[in-house]
């Protein structure tokens, strides 16, 4: 499903050269639930924005699916992201200005649909992330658990192949971290949603089928 | 602790450059049009040259009939002026003066437009005209019919040249040769009362002064002997006035006021429209609107200014920042940023001044900044500091701390 | 998109209310402004109406005292036969107070069928007053000789007068005013802008000196051939003086007080507008600082937007198409205080001059918000996903 060949990701500033990733190759399959951990600062997230096609790597080859991503344009990168990729974060990253819903049918607006579908839609994804009572709060009206469950709606209201999640559980107590970790297995599971998540919790990333780790831009495991 | 928020200001308004800069844009803009137009009024009515005793000092500028079918208002006639006003028991001098009105001469072929204004002899007394040369003419030459004259500073200049002196010279006005007695300095046309180029005495006047119909073309100035006395000529004036014989049946009421030189510059010619009321409003309505849109800009930047270091604020508050002092630093900080401006403000105040001033817009009405401008300008800054710093502060001050070390 | 927006813009309505009362307020500025110039412009273009060139103006005062009116009318008679005498002149007039290019302003009502009309000039003018000034008559004819024996007034109008009580119907041989004093419409004039290059020409109505009110005229109008210069003027100028003793006279020429009068609505209009330049400036300044310091505000939102599918475009789109909303709320409450000064009729001005300054300061608002919201758009297009995301 992803496939990464030889990756390289160098950092520039005026006086240093920072290498953030050291020739990765990494294969993630179809349906699978694939975790990251590492240290702070060993290039996971820059791993993950590479997967997420967020960033670019400085050398190497990024395919998704059956798609080479290389010389893709902006929009083209960009409608690719909406199709096929669901983002989640360790802030939740949610619009304060948008109640629920409005921030769940977010990505649905970056694509052809009418505003009955998009409600339709948002809806069932909050169901599945057990919200469906919540959809006319604001986010700071949440508590942290309930603001990831949004952004897990919002990740999948697309229908994306992909979930790519940036430590979804780092900001939550470990009671809340398990709810999201639940709903994310079942993801995997029900809807063969492929995810890969990077984590800090090594008990998280043991409920995943397989474990990567990342030590100073090189994988060690 | 005032220096320690004096320090912080400066750092504040160093580190947001752009910031800064649209403030202090705003803020000496602002004040600069306000000071050039405080300057304009008080130059236009508060310049007390000629009339050096305008606070103990009375103008009648006006006379109006009025009856069923309609009213009259105009300037009041020499015999009228003398045999009313001059009745009056408690101003210690008065003088009677035309309008200016305007006519030709032409000397070598060469057209010259010439003001001409008719008075008496006490008009020298009671306004301290500044003579160049010569004097003024006496009441026995008054008596005499002596065709002599003052003139101004430009009409000595276009008239003869750049000579040294003209006393005693001839000058024609009106078909009429006149000996110049004096000269005296210029007078911007805005003082419209006692604007002339030529002065003459009002016996040689071509029209006749002894006509005894009330309308004419003479203005008058009552002096009292001290400023007390002021009210008593006013109300004295006022009775004398209500008693005075209908002109014709047309009319049923004569108006006449002694009044202020503000009031009397300002006069409308209509009993029923105030002129100071009129004036107040319009120079109010153009200053507040003009004011308004500079002052909301000012309190956007301000709130932006403040939402940005709205961490910085968290953790002041967290280490123990009390919200009044963080209030009491923003408000300093605007107020140093405000005079910053004013300071700004005021040179190009002086710029604006200069440039208008070369343009010459109106001839001899030189503007300049005086005491009571700068004082307006500063109060105007205060002002301006206060208002646009004030609510931005009270948002501060109502700033969560939690959310605000979350938010960046 | 659009409905995304709006609900964007109204959950932080707190936050834009002072940026749109901002807005709100400076188009209030420029309506007034463009109002003021629209009005102007309008008058500048049309054309003059008369010819000032070459004609002199003459102030007397009323020196003599003759007090029978026909003896006057003799008197002044035998001063313009001697005038129109000298070879640089061509004709001459004498004329009421209210002399084209001068502030002087005489205003009456008309009456036509019971109904009053206000604000009509009223000027009192010799035969030769047309022929002076080189105006045009549309119908009808000017006054001559035969109009001073009819029994009934007769009176010229413009056709601004013409058209605000008459609108399309043949004047010419109508009676007007009251049973007291009936008047006939002998002809219609073209407008003339009396005051001045800017100003409107006004409703206007002319009639005769007659021996009453020829008491109270103090203005002649002379035109002079090409060639008239100081010398003749001097020579005209003691004549005058010679003729009508104890009088006070003044000759001034009307293509100076053309000059001084056009100064007069210039000089007001060119500080208006200064003034409000710099306003804009400010405004756009500060629109600009708020826009930017918003972006950098959002940088979180932004990425996101950007991780889920939106294009840099897009991106930079949805920032301008947010503020141009809300200028658009700006503009319709300004539309609707705007529209009150047409319908309430609040200055003397036609609606055309009042949308006109509406759609133009509309347009200039759009603008001006399009360019202050244009960079930081761009600003948040470039805003770079991976690096936004991971601020926090």
């Amino acid at each position: 499903m992803i496939r990464l060949q030889n990756i390289e990701k160098v950092y520039r500033t005026d006086t240093i050269e920072t290498l953030a990733l050291n020739s990765i190759s990494l294969d993630v399959d179809k349906g699978e639930f694939l975790s990251i951990m590492g240290p702070s600062g060993c290039g996971k997230s820059t791993l993950l924005n590479i997967m997420g096609l967020l960033d670019a790597p400085s050398k190497g080859d990024v395919r998704i699916g059956d798609q080479a991503t290389l010389n893709l344009s902006d929009k083209q990168l960009a409608h690719f992201r909406n199709k096929k990729l669901g983002f989640i974060f360790q802030s939740y990253h949610l619009i304060n200005d948008l109640q629920v819903l409005d921030n769940v049918e977010l990505p649905l607006l970056y694509r052809n649909t009418t505003a009955k579908e998009r409600k339709q839609l948002a809806t069932e994804a909050l169901e599945k992330v057990g919200l469906s009572n919540r959809i006319k709060h604001f986010p700071t009206q949440l508590s942290g658990g309930q603001r990831q469950r949004v952004a897990i709606a919002r990740a999948i209201v697309g229908r994306p192949e992909i979930i790519l999640a940036d430590e979804p559980t780092g900001n939550l107590d470990s009671a809340m971290g398990s709810e999201i970790m639940e709903i994310l297995i079942q993801l995997n599971k029900v809807d063969k949603t492929t995810i890969v998540m990077v984590t800090h919790d090594e008990n998280m990333a043991n409920k995943t089928h397989r474990l990567v780790r990342l030590f100073d831009g090189a994988q060690v495991q | 602790m005032l220096k320690n928020y004096f320090k912080i200001a400066i750092a504040v308004l160093k580190r947001r450059k752009f910031f800064t800069f649209i403030s202090l844009f705003g803020i000496s803009f602002t004040l600069t049009i306000l000071i050039v137009l405080t300057a304009f009024i008080d130059k236009v009515i508060g310049d007390d040259y000629p009339d050096r005793k305008r606070d103990r000092s009375l103008y009648i500028v006006r006379m109006e009939e009025v009856g069923k079918s309609g009213h009259s208002s105009t300037t009041p006639s020499f015999s009228f002026l003398d045999h009313y006003a001059g009745s009056l028991k408690t101003p210690e001098k008065m003088t009677i003066f035309s309008r200016y009105n305007g006519t030709n001469t032409y000397v070598n072929n060469k057209k010259i437009a010439i003001n001409y204004k008719y008075t008496d002899a006490n008009y020298w007394d009671i306004l301290e005209y500044q003579f160049l040369e010569g004097k003024p003419f006496t009441q026995q030459q008054l008596d005499n019919r002596e065709k002599v004259a003052v003139i101004s500073a430009d009409m000595k200049k276009e008239y003869f040249g750049n000579i040294p002196s003209v006393v005693g010279k001839y000058i024609e006005a009106d078909n009429v040769q006149y000996r110049v007695s004096g000269v005296v300095k210029n007078l911007p046309v805005t003082s419209y009362m006692l604007y002339s180029d030529i002065y003459l005495p009002y016996t040689i006047s071509k029209s006749d002064y002894k006509d005894k119909s009330y309308r004419g073309d003479y203005m008058a100035i009552l002096l009292a002997r001290s400023k007390g006395d002021l009210s008593k000529i006013h109300n004295e004036y006022e009775q004398l006035v209500s008693k005075v014989p209908m002109e014709s049946t047309e009319f049923d009421q004569i108006i006449s006021h002694a009044s202020s030189y503000v009031a009397s510059y300002v006069d409308t010619g209509n009993e029923k429209k105030s002129g100071v009321v009129y004036v107040l409003t319009a120079i109010g309505s153009f200053v507040f609107l003009f004011m308004l849109l500079p002052t909301l800009n000012l309190v956007n930047i301000n709130i932006t200014r403040i939402m940005e270091r709205s961490s910085e604020i968290g953790v002041r508050k967290a280490f123990g920042a009390s919200s009044r002092t963080l209030v009491y630093q923003f408000i300093v900080e605007n107020i140093i940023l405000t005079l910053l401006g004013g300071v700004i403000g005021m040179i190009l105040s002086l710029l604006a001044l200069y440039f208008i001033n070369e343009l010459n817009l109106i001839a001899n009405l030189e503007l300049t900044i005086n005491f009571t401008v700068l004082l307006c300008g500063l109060l105007v800054c205060l002002f301006f500091g206060l208002l646009s710093g004030v609510y931005p502060a009270w948002r501060m001050s109502k700033l969560n701390v939690v959310n605000a070390l979350k938010a960046k | 998109m659009y409905r995304h927006l709006f609900k964007l813009i109204w959950n932080k309505r707190k936050q834009n209310f002072l940026l749109m009362s901002e807005m709100l307020v400076s188009f209030l500025v420029l309506f007034a402004v463009f109002t003021l110039l629209v009005y102007y412009y309008q008058n500048y273009k049309k054309p003059m109406g008369f010819e000032y060139k070459n004609v002199w103006l003459v102030n007397y005062s009323n020196g003599d005292k003759i007090h029978n009116g026909d003896s006057l009318k003799l008197f002044y008679e035998t001063l313009k036969r001697e005038i129109r005498a000298m070879p640089e002149v061509k004709d001459i007039s004498l004329s009421s107070s209210n002399v084209p290019l001068t502030q002087s302003m005489i205003q009456n009502g008309f009456f036509y069928k019971g109904k009053e009309t206000n604000n009509v000039n009223t000027y009192q003018v010799d035969d030769s007053y047309e022929n002076v000034l080189q105006m045009k008559m549309l119908e009808g004819r000017w006054f001559n000789k035969t109009d001073a024996v009819t029994n009934t007034v007769p009176i010229v109008i413009n056709s601004s007068l013409k058209e605000e009580v008459f609108g399309k119907e043949q004047v010419v041989g109508k009676i007007i005013g009251d049973d007291k004093a009936k008047k006939q419409i002998i002809g219609v004039v073209a407008d003339t802008k009396f005051k001045g290059d800017y100003e409107a020409s006004g409703m206007a109505s002319f009639s005769r000196i007659d021996s009453s009110s020829i008491h109270w005229m103090g203005k002649m109008l002379i035109r002079v051939t090409a060639d008239a210069g100081p010398a003749f003027e001097g020579r005209l100028y003691k004549k005058i003086a010679g003729y009508i003793e104890n009088s006070n006279v003044e000759i001034e020429h009307l293509i100076n007080k053309r000059k001084s009068i056009n100064y007069f609505a210039l000089v007001p209009m060119i500080v208006l507008s200064i003034v409000s330049c710099f306003l804009i400036i400010n405004v756009a300044l500060g629109l600009f600082g708020v826009l930017w310091y918003n972006i950098n505000r959002r940088r979180g939102e932004i990425g996101l937007r950007r991780a889920i599918g939106a294009t840099g475009r897009s991106v930079a789109s949805q920032l301008v198409i947010e503020t141009m909303i809300l200028a658009t709320f700006s503009l319709i409450i300004g539309a609707f205080f705007a529209v009150q000064f047409p319908l309430l009729n609040v200055f003397d001005l036609s609606t055309g001059v009042y949308m006109t300054a509406l759609v133009l300061s509309i347009i200039f608002i759009y603008l001006l918000v399009l360019v202050c919201a244009f960079y930081p758009g761009r600003q948040a297009a470039a805003i770079y996903p991976a690096v936004a995301l991971h601020e926090e």
